[in-house]
């Protein structure tokens, strides 16, 4: 258990700067998740912390030791990867000595520590398979326990769970958080998935272009996102993104109508509604209106994709099983509670009495 | 795929006329050999008989006793030269090129590619360029009569194969090398117990490259090599031949029996050839 302190950190190759000054504080015991587009520099950022790749400006502390120069061994660290890079010609039971061996530790205490991390795991049944001979979520499972059996002060995962099916994800993802519990370790999980993201995190970091945009917990960054570039990529499906301005009267969408509520001196904003936000309504009292493009029927809930008269795009997320064809008029009010509204800068503004819905 | 399926006229006489031309392409290159495998079991006279025959007969066992018993033809001796030269070559070679590819296919550091391709053009400098100042400076240590010039080189490696083993450990997946040095393996310990297991295939053939290149290798031990003792059999025969031309039979025995080697190798090995270079092991 360990904190991780990363100040200044930066990262080129060659002329590209791919990580561009990241200042960030993971707590003891903490679990954060790191997010964003591929190509943003999660992995990167991860191997940093690691050792595997060079620090070429700031500094890196694990546990309150500089460690910026420290090769990985030495670091506290240990990594699980998403292709999960056990030695194929290995047995699980070497590929989990593997690390306890080159610490130098004897032959009975390497037998023990393994005997146990393959318990506390259940794959003690598969010690004497190659990974050849597992399937991938026994694979998973494995290069966990070669993560765990050295006891490190800090756990790093690169979207281990992407090769797996979904029924395994799921599974696998519950037993990460249950092993975060019972190990009390300090973790930071890199993933593409919302959903893993929102439900394993303590604190979600969300990246773009080798930048921090947001740091905070699930719910805040969904709720209060900071800046457009969060707003649009934390939820699914992502919020509506409207043209607006703010006068005097209120938040004036282009299409005419004047949400209240706040005032301003008629700057261009951007406001921000979830998908859920909005509902249907009759024509004399809607917001919006437009013509159904895409019905997505998912069962306990429907997704509405449509086409503005202005050419925009809106979204909107149904409870239950709507009765709606390809090509009818809809038309939505907004539910001002959750929105967001965002400067010309980007950035959100403060929207008074619009953060109820948190508590 | 299409086995089950009736051919149709027009692809099978394609296919007719794919494998009389394979066959026309081989026997050009099997007929030499298989001139040199008859001939090694007849008499002098039986191989310049007119008309030719195809099968000796009687076949001439005691050729293969006449070459192994001569005095003036050390057979077995160069034989044994051989096997000790083709096999440290390759042993080495697997080695040192290994070394070397893991450098350049699996490790970052400033100016690799430079070195590489530098390495690379080594490829293209023919030996004869640079085999006079190379060799008077064996002369100068009084090696040159010992195989020493012949095997010392490889230890530093073979361009050819560097660059053919590289595109291999390229291929290793870049997280295998990073668990391995988050579990505290130096570089060295990575290359032997790590990436080289995986390759255990490509290595297997570089091996055999080399076998093959050293076993035939005629112009460097003929420079070097002084006495017919201490000759491998690609001098050891030439020479025979060039001194006693007219005793053709012992000549095509020894050469049969020099060949023989490398095609039951090629045989034993020839799966491995065929799976190996496309697969590496790994999945
Ligand atoms: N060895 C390298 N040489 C040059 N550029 C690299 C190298 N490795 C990564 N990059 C670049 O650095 C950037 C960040 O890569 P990184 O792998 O960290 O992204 P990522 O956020 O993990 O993406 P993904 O979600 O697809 O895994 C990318 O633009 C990538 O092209
Ligand atoms: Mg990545």
């Amino acid at each position: 258990m360990g904190m991780v302190q990363l100040s200044g950190v930066r990262k080129f190759y060659g002329a590209l700067e791919v990580i561009k000054g990241i200042d960030l504080t993971v707590e003891p015991g903490e679990l954060v998740v790191f997010v964003g587009p591929s190509g943003c520099g999660k992995s990167t950022l991860l191997r940093m912390i690691a050792g595997l790749e060079d620090v070429d400006y700031g500094r890196v502390e694990i546990a309150s030791k500089d460690v910026t120069e420290a090769p990985p061994a030495q670091r506290g660290v240990a990594m699980v990867f998403q292709n999960y890079a056990l030695y194929p010609h290995m047995t699980a039971f070497d590929n989990l000595a593997y690390g306890l061996r080159r610490a130098g530790l004897a032959r009975n205490a390497v037998d023990k520590r393994v005997q146990e991390t393959a318990a506390l795991l259940q794959i003690s049944d598969l010690l004497k398979r190659k990974p050849k001979a597992m399937s991938g979520g026994q694979r998973q499972r494995v290069a966990i326990g070669r993560a765990i059996v050295r006891k490190p002060e800090v756990f790093l995962f690169d979207e281990p769970l992407s090769n797996l099916d979904a029924a395994l994800r799921v599974e696998m993802r519950s037993q990460i958080a249950r092993l975060h519990q019972e190990l009390a370790a300090t973790m930071i999980f890199v993933t593409h998935d919302q959903v893993e993201a929102m439900t394993l995190a303590d604190r979600i970091v969300v990246l773009n272009a080798g930048r921090v945009e947001q740091i905070g917990t699930p719910r805040e960054v969904y709720h209060s996102p900071a800046n457009l570039f969060v707003a649009g990529f934390i939820g699914s499906p992502a919020m509506n993104l409207l043209p607006a301005t703010l006068g005097p009267s209120g938040v004036a969408l282009v299409s005419g109508p004047v949400l209240g509520g706040h005032s301003g001196t008629g700057e261009a904003v951007t406001l921000g509604v979830r998908p859920d936000r909005l509902t249907l309504t009759s024509p004399e009292s809607a917001h919006l209106s437009g013509e159904a493009k895409l019905i997505e029927h998912l069962g306990d809930e429907t997704i509405l994709h449509l086409a503005l008269a202005d050419g925009g795009a809106l979204t909107i997320k149904l409870a239950g099983d709507v009765a709606l064809t390809i090509g009818a008029r809809v038309h939505a009010r907004i539910d001002m509670v959750g929105a967001s509204l965002f400067g010309a800068d980007g950035r959100a503004m403060r929207l008074e009495g619009a953060r109820e819905t948190e508590a | 795929m299409s086995r089950q399926r009736k051919a149709t006229p027009s692809a099978r006489i394609g296919m007719l006329t794919y494998h009389a031309l394979m066959l026309a392409i081989s026997a050009v290159f099997l007929l030499p050999f298989y001139w040199m495998t008859i001939s090694a079991f007849k008499t002098n006279a039986e191989i310049f008989s007119n008309p030719v025959t195809w099968l000796p007969d009687p076949i001439r066992w005691e050729n293969m006793t006449s070459l192994l018993t001569r005095e003036d033809f050390p057979f077995v001796q160069q034989f044994v030269n051989s096997v000790f030269y083709a096999g440290t070559v390759a042993v080495l070679v697997c080695l040192s090129c290994s070394l070397a590819a893991y450098s350049f296919g699996c490790l970052r550091w400033r100016g690799r590619n430079l070195v590489f391709g530098l390495t690379v053009c080594a490829l293209l400098m023919p030996t004869i360029v640079t085999f006079l100042p190379i060799y008077l400076a064996w002369s100068k240590i009084g090696l040159t009569g010992t195989y020493w010039p012949l095997i010392t080189p490889f230890l530093f490696g073979d361009a050819f194969f560097i660059f053919m083993l590289r595109q291999f450990f390229m291929g290793v997946p870049r997280e295998l090398l990073d668990a391995a040095r988050l579990d505290g393996a130096s570089e060295f310990r990575i290359w032997w117990q790590i990436v080289m297991p995986q390759l255990r295939t490509p290595l297997i053939i570089v091996g055999l490259f080399a076998t093959v290149y050293t076993w035939n290798e005629f112009f460097l031990p003929l420079i070097y090599l002084q006495d017919r003792e201490a000759f491998p059999l690609s001098v050891g025969l030439f020479t025979f031949q060039s001194q006693r031309a007219v005793e053709w039979s012992v000549s095509m025995m020894g050469a049969f029996l020099t060949a023989l080697p490398m095609v039951a190798l090629f045989l034993l090995t020839q799966r491995l050839f065929q799976r190996g270079l496309s697969s590496t092991g790994l999945k």
